[in-house]
């Protein structure tokens, strides 16, 4: 387990190291430069010249990454090319403002999910699943702004429940971005959850098939107890992947739902730092997103384990 | 905002997925309501008058997480400096100069020496009176190197700024190093607004000015707030406070008015789906600035085919503006005739080559290019390139034209496209008087002469008529400029759109031509 643990943390590292090159490449490659683009119609080639000279930009590519790696190993992610601000703080705070909905969404939709996804499975084939696994597909297939601009018109416009948009900036506090949390979690919980729903709904007819099920009927379990107590942790098993890799999904996810509700997060900074080729804010997003990523592949490998007495005493034998 | 088009910079996320959620707005606002056709988007602005107080809240297009008040700045915010500066001059609503700091200005007999006579009795807003020491800092600033302003390249060629002199208080005596009878409708720029002696460190976030409203908070990117300014020299303005908000998005925009979160949208043209889903509803309207945005399809008169004049008139000719209006606008706008002065502005000629799809196919022959086949870039960047792209396309080919409408990427649609491919759709907002107009985008050498045009007899038209002092005869000259712009130049301008702006039912007094904001008389209903 202890050697298990540690491989998978050390190719996490290198899965990060990669990710920051594959990304500081990627933006190399855009056309125009944060000069060009911050300037715009206004991009004369003296005015140009002198805001690259500014940004440090007329230095060779490779000479700014090396500088930008070793600032942060050692904690510090550089200052952001458009504001001037460091780049840590700022990633940071947007970051906290995106934990708040990213909670609620996941809150949402693993909850909501796997108790449809559930119901699909215990239901199979009668019209409960037909209706949830409908609804759940058509969720899943529907891009995420329409979604959130159908809920805008419905929660916000018709009936005035929730605001349309954020109109704080990033420094918002919690009380103040609540009240607009609830319609982009919403969104991003319909779309996250029909891939739960469908995974739940598949585990739960395959364990409810298996022996042990029967073995527990046949011992006269009420169908309640059946289903909570044997058939569910075994269900969740192959659920926990689905639902870890979504809320590494969410890292991206919140790009676009951000935007639609003008929500000062994490997605809402990604968008603008890559339209303003803003490398070391760039950088430090998609490192952030990279360690969601890995921390939460990790934390499903891991979770797996702890509810899998066979895997748990595989990866002690090796 | 205008010269960096501000609007789409930021919204280009989904600007085609806007599209198709505001048309899927459209679909079920109209579905529930019942209202199917009825579009309503001639209404005007909202009669009465408004009730003395309140809170006005403006959502705009941040101009980049790095704007600031300095309005000298290329990334200055736009909406707050006519609620916080004034300017020596502004453009009036019949778009002749009118006083704003300065009461009267005249020149010598040559136009190269100009006197403003200045208001007295002004102060700013941190109590220092206004002198022309601080008008004389203003010029000074902008010519400054290191305030990389937009306007420099303008003024820096008439303006030596160890020349400007202040005889008394309230003079300013500014001598020209070409003669330039137009030389006050250059200071109406947006970014000419007056900021207090030294202050260039700090006025980006103090916003100090002498306008009717005071800084009350401000941030990047983010809102910010002013309040009234109850000394004001012109009178206090009916507002208690304007409330800013940075919603880059354009379809967030329109969802905060329908949700009664704002009440005014700046700096956006709704496009004609989303205008329907707001002008339907009721807590919102939608408003029309006359003529707004000047759309034009430069061609680079550097690159082949449209080096060859016959070819660029053959374009001209070969397209129906009229057409174009009809089918991209939906007749909201006026067709433009390839004459970039706006038909609002006083110098404005309304003669023009009338539509000859066979001349144009004659043209053609001559030049050697029968059946010419180009490619037309646009992008969603902004909603109405694609349909003015399309309907240049269908009209043109009746004259034999071939266009190709190839979609390039919005984010960089501005440093990949404009001014580097032969044929593409952009636009301006209008408002420039017309001697900054054609010196920025017509002249030769110019840093924002989009079609790289040179011509000499045209620059001399423009010298002549900016060193003529008799205002008729300048006016012709101003005339005869257009005339070669139309016959000779690289840029089409098939049409001068209306601007439909969001705002809410309550609204009163909005008024808004080309970069001027009437912030003294909106107000709101039932304050």
């Amino acid at each position: 387990m202890l050697s298990f643990t540690l491989r998978r943390l050390a190719s996490a590292v290198g899965t990060l190291f990669l990710s920051s090159v594959l990304v500081f490449l990627a933006v190399q490659a855009l056309p125009g430069d944060v000069a060009t683009q911050i300037l715009g119609k206004d991009a004369t080639p003296d005015a140009v010249a002198a805001l690259r000279q500014q940004l440090g930009l007329d230095r060779p590519a490779w000479e700014r990454y090396v500088d930008w790696i070793k600032g942060a190993l050692h904690g510090d992610f550089g200052t952001s090319l458009v504001s001037g601000k460091g780049v840590g703080g700022e990633v940071a705070q947007y970051l906290g403002n995106s934990a708040l909905i990213a909670f609620v969404t996941v809150l949402f939709a693993v909850t909501g999910s796997l108790v449809l996804g559930v119901l699909a499975g215990l239901y199979r084939d009668r019209w409960p699943d037909h209706l949830i696994s409908t609804v759940s597909l058509v969720g899943m297939s529907v891009p995420e702004f329409v979604v959130a601009t159908v809920l805008v018109l419905c929660f916000s416009v018709a009936l005035p429940w929730f605001p349309a948009v954020v109109l704080y900036g990033p420094e918002a506090g919690v009380g103040q971005l609540l009240p607009a949390v609830w319609l982009p979690a919403l969104a991003l919980a319909v779309v996250m959850a029909a891939y739960i729903v469908r995974m739940a709904r598949t585990s739960v007819i395959d364990v409810m098939a298996g022996e042990f099920v029967t073995t527990a009927r046949l011992k006269g379990l009420s169908t309640w107890r059946i289903v909570t107590r044997h058939a569910l942790p075994s269900a969740l098993l192959p659920t926990l992947h689905v639902i870890a890799l979504n809320v590494a999904w969410l890292a991206g996810g919140v790009a676009v739902v951000e935007n639609v509700f003008n929500y000062p997060g994490i997605g809402k900074l990604m968008l603008s730092s890559v339209q303003n080729r803003d490398l070391p804010v760039i950088q430090a997003i998609a490192l952030v997103s990279a360690v969601i990523y890995v921390v939460c592949n990790l934390a499903a490998d891991l979770g797996a384990m702890a509810l899998n007495p066979r895997l748990r005493t595989r990866g002690r034998t090796r | 905002m205008p010269d960096t088009h501000l609007p789409g910079r930021r919204s280009v996320l989904a600007a085609g997925a806007a599209a198709a959620a505001s048309l899927g707005a459209s679909w079920l606002l109209t579905g529930c309501t019942g209202a199917a056709a009825a579009p309503g988007l001639t209404a005007a602005a909202l009669p009465g008058t408004p009730d003395p107080g309140g809170t006005l809240r403006i959502a705009r297009p941040p101009a980049s997480d790095a704007e600031t008040l300095d309005p000298a700045s290329s990334l200055s915010a736009y909406e707050y400096l006519g609620a916080l500066y004034n300017r020596l001059v502004r453009v009036g609503a019949d778009g002749e100069l009118a006083p704003d700091l300065a009461e009267s200005w005249e020149s010598d007999a040559k136009a190269r020496t100009w006197t403003f006579r200045l208001r007295k009795g002004v102060t700013f807003h941190d109590g220092r009176a206004f002198t022309s020491a601080d008008a004389a800092y203003t010029l000074r600033h902008i010519l400054d190197k290191a305030t990389a302003s937009p306007q420099a390249a303008v003024l820096a060629p008439l303006v030596d700024p160890g020349t400007l002199r202040t005889p008394d208080a309230h003079t300013l005596v500014v001598p020209l190093k070409t003669p330039n009878a137009e030389f006050p409708s250059l200071l109406t720029h947006y970014n000419c607004y007056v900021i207090p002696d030294g202050s260039a460190k700090g006025i980006g976030r103090t916003g100090t000015g002498t306008g009717p409203f005071k800084l009350e908070s401000f941030a990047p990117a983010g809102p910010g707030r002013v309040t009234a300014n109850k000394d004001h020299w012109a009178g206090r303005p009916v507002l208690d406070a304007i409330a800013f908000y940075s919603v880059a998005d354009m379809s967030a925009r329109a969802g905060a008015l329908l949700a009664g979160q704002v009440d005014l949208l700046s700096q956006t043209n709704l496009d004609f789906a989303t205008a329907r889903v707001v002008a339907a509803s009721d807590r919102a309207t939608v408003t029309r600035v006359k003529d707004a945005q000047w759309y034009v399809l430069p061609m680079l008169t550097t690159e082949k085919p449209f080096t060859d004049v016959r070819v660029r008139q053959a374009m001209k000719l070969a397209y129906d503006p009229e057409h174009v209006v009809k089918a991209a606008l939906q007749g909201a706008g006026t067709a433009g005739w390839d004459n970039p002065v706006p038909p609002s502005d006083p110098a404005h000629i309304a003669a023009h080559p009338a539509h000859d799809p066979e001349q144009a196919r004659h043209l053609l022959k001559q030049a050697g290019h029968e059946g010419l086949t180009v490619d037309l870039y646009t992008s969603s960047y902004d909603p109405l390139f694609t349909p003015m792209a399309l309907a240049y396309q269908d009209s043109a080919k009746r004259a034999g034209i071939r266009i190709r409408v190839r979609t390039a990427a919005a984010d960089s649609y501005y440093t990949q496209i404009w001014m580097k491919k032969p044929l593409m759709a952009t636009y301006w907002f209008t408002g420039r008087p017309v001697d900054q107009l054609f010196t920025q985008i017509f002249r030769s050498g110019s840093s924002y002469n989009e079609t790289a045009w040179a011509d000499k007899e045209f620059d001399v038209v423009l010298d002549r008529a900016r060193a003529e002092t008799d205002d008729t005869r300048r006016r012709e000259l101003y005339g005869e400029a257009q005339t070669l712009v139309i016959e000779r130049g690289g840029a089409m301008t098939p049409m001068f759109a209306d601007r439909l702006v969001g705002i809410s039912r309550e609204v009163r007094g909005y008024a808004e031509h080309g970069f001027e904001f009437d912030y003294l008389s909106i107000g709101v209903k039932g304050a």
